[in-house]
């Protein structure tokens, strides 16, 4: 059954750095068959609209979820499938919110990667860039203004949201206030098709936190063990007081920008480089190597995933979809004020 | 003892802070320096660590008091000019209006908003920004025109679970006073009849309110008698209290500071007409400022925006047909 | 064993079809959930379609190299009901458009939609200014109380180019009330309507007298005795079959002839006027139609006229003589261009040229009342003068 992560310590012993590895490498498996079964699924005209998977920034996304307690808080982007489901994020959930259940938590008014349970930490993006992460700012302060010690909270971007501005209000923001704010930054080279030349030119991501007044840590994301390294070192500095962390991970994006997206225009080179190695494959090789697994345990691990998924996206299909006739259409929660004017 | 329309608003701040320890001010010199236009003075002193000074960063404010909302507090944000919240819209729009519709989770934040002209302020310290938020579903835009008003509607803006577009009007800031403030109020979403009559109703909201009540002062001595309804609150608008004066009435003149194209007006002449036809003895008619940014200079911002003398004019030839 | 059909999905968003280029499996195969089927083309990019269940392929539908829409069925996989029902499939379901197959249908009883559109669908006036415009305020308090613009006839308009006001009709309602008002009867409406609807065309009417001794003669030695008007009826029919012409409507800028010669005889009843008609006057002669005519003239007076002797007649007759008038300008109906009247016969003086003095006859006036767009006076005298001379010879009518 899927395990909800509960007060994770930092990487500090052999037994810990075992647990969390297996644990990571589950929700790793796990986001990637979702993920594949998703796309099939797109493909069979089943689901409506876009699917973006997280292929190749599973390690990355597993070891924020894995890092992180509950009551923290998590805003999670496009990629982070693994993230997610590390969090708490139940595999039916993710399936109905593909598959229009009505069921689901964002009840078929929002689908794909925008979900989340903001009452839970877990927050629902929107599409525009950088815009989640002020919001994170703002629940760190108002857990400051009632007086909640040690939260954290992860603000998932790409490279491309580095170029907004709501990334550079919000960084600097956090930065004034100290807050407890953890900054991951996928930087998978590509934003849809734009390469990073175009989007940055500074050398390295991790030069614009001097700008900011904020720590800077660099990651291979291709390697969970680097990540849950380096995620967890960033998130404890920041539970500690140290104030934003920024974390810049390279990677590549193994997949389109959507399903919709063949990424042809990804340069080769680049994807047989170190930087193209398929973490999944790079962690499962070191669980075999570490000897923390063997053949027949990741057969029946990954015999279980298959199920889990195949359960989940059968039951979310076998869901009603929300009906438009007994919506309630009321955008605002204070009913007596919803306008009568339109009567629907 | 009188009370400004600013100080109404700096009251009623401060009775929320003191009332609901959720509350918060967080906006650009809202701290120590009281605010541009003094709203907040002394409120940082008297309520240590809740009345917080923001960068100038529109997008990241807005996005901050989402999440503190999520995170169940009661923010009110202060936007230094209205014009200035184009650079927070995304985040109103697109985060807060939709938040509650999205995830059930309600977002109850109070967006001051200083708008509205004043003589030199220019294309970008003058805007009326009431329309394009009402036009989102999700927000709740008021318009108060009355001192008492602008205490009791911020109350209850604090008080609402949802997104609130509060339009301050800068004009009114000191140029508005009561003997005192009111003990109750009318609620959001009723619409109050300024003046009764029974020759024509003129619609009005924020400050064309005191406008539309000069041009029925000038009217009345040439024999008619005009029904002046400030909407208080533009979204919800009360269509009801419109519809029953035109009923009284049969003439509609519709006025705003804002453009024509699109907004208060033609909505309520389009409620009107398609809801109230057969109550209409003449064409509805509306009133709005020229399709222009707003001009600078005095000379041609008196020419911009609608006066009590061009209302009246108006509805005389409404009155006259 | 049941079928799922096999759907072109939405492959981006503005994607509306795309191309097939090779089936991956064939007819007769077993596929699982996910497994790709065939490979299709968008002008974006090649991709796969993939199974939705485990089952085995029945056939598809569709052709190599062929373009099919998004959404379009592109073939059939036969599917164990079991798993149909762990997916949520539908079995045999037509194409969609590319949805993910969960949309519920409107309730086929219809009557659950709380959406209701914005326009109600209250029709826009064309602008019309000056006295005869009528606001919709106006119209609106019009139709409440049943009125017309014939009814503001007597109302002064104080607005604009003199039009009526609400606050004048209000006054006027209101001044009415001061006064006595008694109902006015279902009948007296109706031919209110009627008149007013005639008004608008420019009438006119002209006029002969003529010669009632022969015509009283044969009455007085028929039996049974035909009405005045009959004679009239028969003369009128013979003269328009003779030439239909000016009993044809104007509609714009056609003339519409009549194609049967249906003739109706105005009879007073009861507050109002009511119209039988005798069908096809100029095929039967007077003597045959006595006793249909006295029978529909009963009928009228009682007011159980049957509804096939009502209506769509091509003219009208009246004998306003039964009222001692000599002379009138009846108003045509409004769906019709003539109306033919007869006043009292009266002794008078006639001069006999032969006789070289006035001889003493019976004589009656003859009006022709008619929509003057369709005729003139001189076609109209014609047509009189012909009736006239019809009616000296009453028994060849």
């Amino acid at each position: 059954m899927l395990q909800t992560v509960l007060d994770t310590k930092p990487m500090n012993s052999l037994a810990s750095a075992r647990d969390a590895h297996l644990t990571a490498y589950r929700f790793m498996l796990l986001a990637r068959v979702l993920d594949d079964r998703f796309a099939a699924l797109w493909r069979a005209g089943r689901i409506h609209g876009g699917v973006f998977l997280s292929r190749g920034q599973e390690a990355l996304s597993a070891a924020i979820g894995v890092s992180l307690k509950k009551g923290d808080v998590f805003a999670p982007l496009i990629r982070d499938a693994a993230g997610r489901l590390a969090f708490g994020e139940s595999v039916l959930d993710a399936a109905r919110t593909y598959l229009g259940s009505a069921l689901g938590p964002m009840r078929g008014r929002d689908g794909n990667v925008h979900r989340g349970k903001p009452r839970e930490g877990y927050l629902p993006m929107i599409s525009h860039l950088g815009a989640m992460i002020s919001v994170v700012n703002g629940i760190l302060l108002a857990r400051r203004f009632k007086n909640i010690p040690g939260t954290v909270g992860v603000a998932s971007i790409g490279d491309g949201a580095t170029s907004t501005g709501a990334f550079h209000e919000a960084l600097n923001q956090a930065a004034i206030e100290k807050l407890p704010l953890v900054l991951v930054v996928a930087d998978n080279q590509y934003a849809y098709s734009t390469p990073t030349s175009r989007q940055f030119a500074c050398k390295d991501l991790t030069d614009k936190a001097v700008g900011y007044g904020v720590e800077a840590h660099s990651v291979d994301g291709t390697d969970l063990t680097a990540c849950l390294k380096v995620v967890g070192n960033a998130i404890a500095r920041a539970r500690e007081g140290h104030g934003p962390q920024l974390v810049v991970a390279t990677l590549l994006r193994l997949c389109g920008h959507g399903e919709h997206d063949d990424a042809n225009y990804i340069d080769l080179k680049i994807k047989k480089s170190p930087v193209g190695r398929d973490c999944l494959k790079v962690a499962g090789d070191f669980l075999l190597r570490q000897k923390w697994a063997d053949a027949a345990s990741l057969k029946t691990l990954r015999d279980e995933v298959l199920h889990e998924v195949e359960e989940a996206v059968a039951q979310a299909q076998r869901e009603p979809a929300p009906d438009p006739f007994v919506e309630e259409w009321r955008a605002i929660s204070s009913r007596h004020l919803s306008e009568t004017h339109e009567e629907v | 003892m009188s009370i400004t329309y600013l100080e109404a608003i700096r009251e009623a701040q401060a009775h929320a802070l003191r009332d609901d320890p959720r509350v918060f001010i967080y906006g650009q010199d809202v701290g120590v320096f009281g605010g541009a236009f003094k709203a907040t003075k002394n409120l940082a002193k008297e309520f240590p660590g809740r009345v917080l000074d923001a960068p100038i960063s529109e997008d990241a404010i807005m996005g901050l008091a989402i999440g503190a909302a999520i995170e169940g507090m009661r923010p009110i944000i202060e936007m230094q000019f209205a014009d200035f919240s184009t650079v927070g819209f995304n985040q109103i729009v697109n985060q807060a209006a939709t938040l509650f519709w999205r995830t059930t989770v309600p977002c109850p934040i109070t967006v001051r908003l200083p708008m509205g002209g004043t003589s030199g302020g220019g294309p970008f310290h003058s805007q009326c920004m009431e329309t394009i938020y009402a036009h989102y579903p999700g927000l709740i835009v008021l318009t108060p025109a009355t001192v008492e008003d602008a205490y009791s509607m911020l109350l209850e803006a604090v008080a609402i679970d949802d997104p609130v577009i509060f339009c301050e009007h800068k004009f009114l800031y000191y140029h508005l006073k009561a003997e005192k403030l009111p003990s109750e109020a009318l609620p959001v979403g009723k619409a109050r009849i300024a003046r009764e009559g029974r020759d024509m109703t003129i619609v009005a909201y924020s400050a064309m309110v005191h406008e539309a009540l000069e041009a029925a002062k000038e009217l009345s001595p040439e024999g008619w008698e005009v029904e002046v309804v400030d909407l208080r609150s533009v979204k919800p608008l009360d269509t009801d209290t419109v519809m029953a004066s035109v009923a009284r009435t049969g003439r509609l003149l519709c006025v705003g500071e804002a453009w024509p194209w699109g907004g208060v007006t033609a909505e309520v002449i389009a409620r009107v007409t398609s809801e109230g036809f057969g109550l209409l003895d003449v064409p509805p008619q509306r009133l709005n400022a020229k399709d222009t940014p707003v001009p600078y200079h005095p000379n041609l911002w008196t020419a911009h925006r609608p006066t009590a003398h061009a209302i009246a004019d108006a509805a005389r030839k409404l009155l006259r047909l | 064993m049941p079928q799922v059909p096999i759907i072109m999905p939405q492959l981006g968003e503005s994607i509306a079809e795309a191309n097939i280029i090779n089936f991956l499996v064939k007819a007769g195969d077993t596929v699982e959930a996910g497994q790709d089927l065939l490979e299709v083309e968008t002008n974006k990019a090649s991709m796969t379609v993939s199974s939705p269940c485990r089952g085995r392929i029945e056939k598809f539908t569709v052709e190599l190299n062929k373009s099919y829409a998004v959404g379009a069925v592109l073939g059939q996989i036969e599917v164990a009901k079991e798993e149909a029902a762990r997916l949520g499939l539908e079995i045999s379901a037509p194409a969609r458009t590319g949805d993910a197959g969960h949309v519920s249908k409107p309730d086929a009883n219809g009557g659950r939609s709380r959406v209701r559109p914005t326009v109600r669908g209250l029709p826009v006036p064309a602008n019309a200014a000056g006295a005869s415009y009528l606001s919709p305020r106006l119209k609106a308090r019009m139709t409440e109380l049943g009125l017309s613009a014939a009814d503001l006839a007597g109302v002064a308009g104080s607005g604009a180019a003199g039009r009526v006001t609400i606050e004048d009709f209000e006054k006027f309602i209101a001044n009415l009330e001061k006064q006595k008002v008694s109902q006015a009867s279902p009948m007296r409406v109706a031919v209110a309507d009627a008149m007013r609807r005639s008004w608008t065309r420019p009438l006119a009417t002209v006029g002969l007298p003529a010669q009632l001794d022969a015509l009283l003669a044969h009455r007085k030695a028929s039996n049974p005795k035909p009405g005045p008007a009959l004679y009239a009826l028969r003369a009128l029919a013979i003269a328009l079959s003779e030439n239909s012409a000016p009993a044809g409507r104007l509609v714009g800028n056609k003339i519409v002839h009549p194609s049967t010669i249906d003739v109706g005889v105005a009879v007073e009843a009861e507050d109002g006027v009511l119209v039988p008609v005798i069908r096809a006057a100029d095929k039967k002669p007077l003597k045959e139609l006595v006793p249909y005519y006295n029978e529909l003239i009963e009928l009228a007076r009682a007011r159980k006229l049957p509804p096939e002797a009502t209506g769509g007649s091509i003219a009208t007759v009246t004998n306003y003589g039964t009222f001692g008038l000599v002379w009138a300008t009846p108003i045509p109906l409004p769906e019709q261009t003539l109306v033919l009247g007869m006043g009292a016969g009266r002794r008078m003086p006639h001069w006999d040229e032969a006789k070289g003095q006035f001889v003493p006859i019976m004589e009656g006036y003859l009006t022709l009342s008619f929509d003057h767009r369709v005729l003139d006076g001189g076609a109209a005298g014609r047509l009189l003068q012909r009736i006239v001379a019809l009616m000296n010879k009453p028994e060849k009518l």
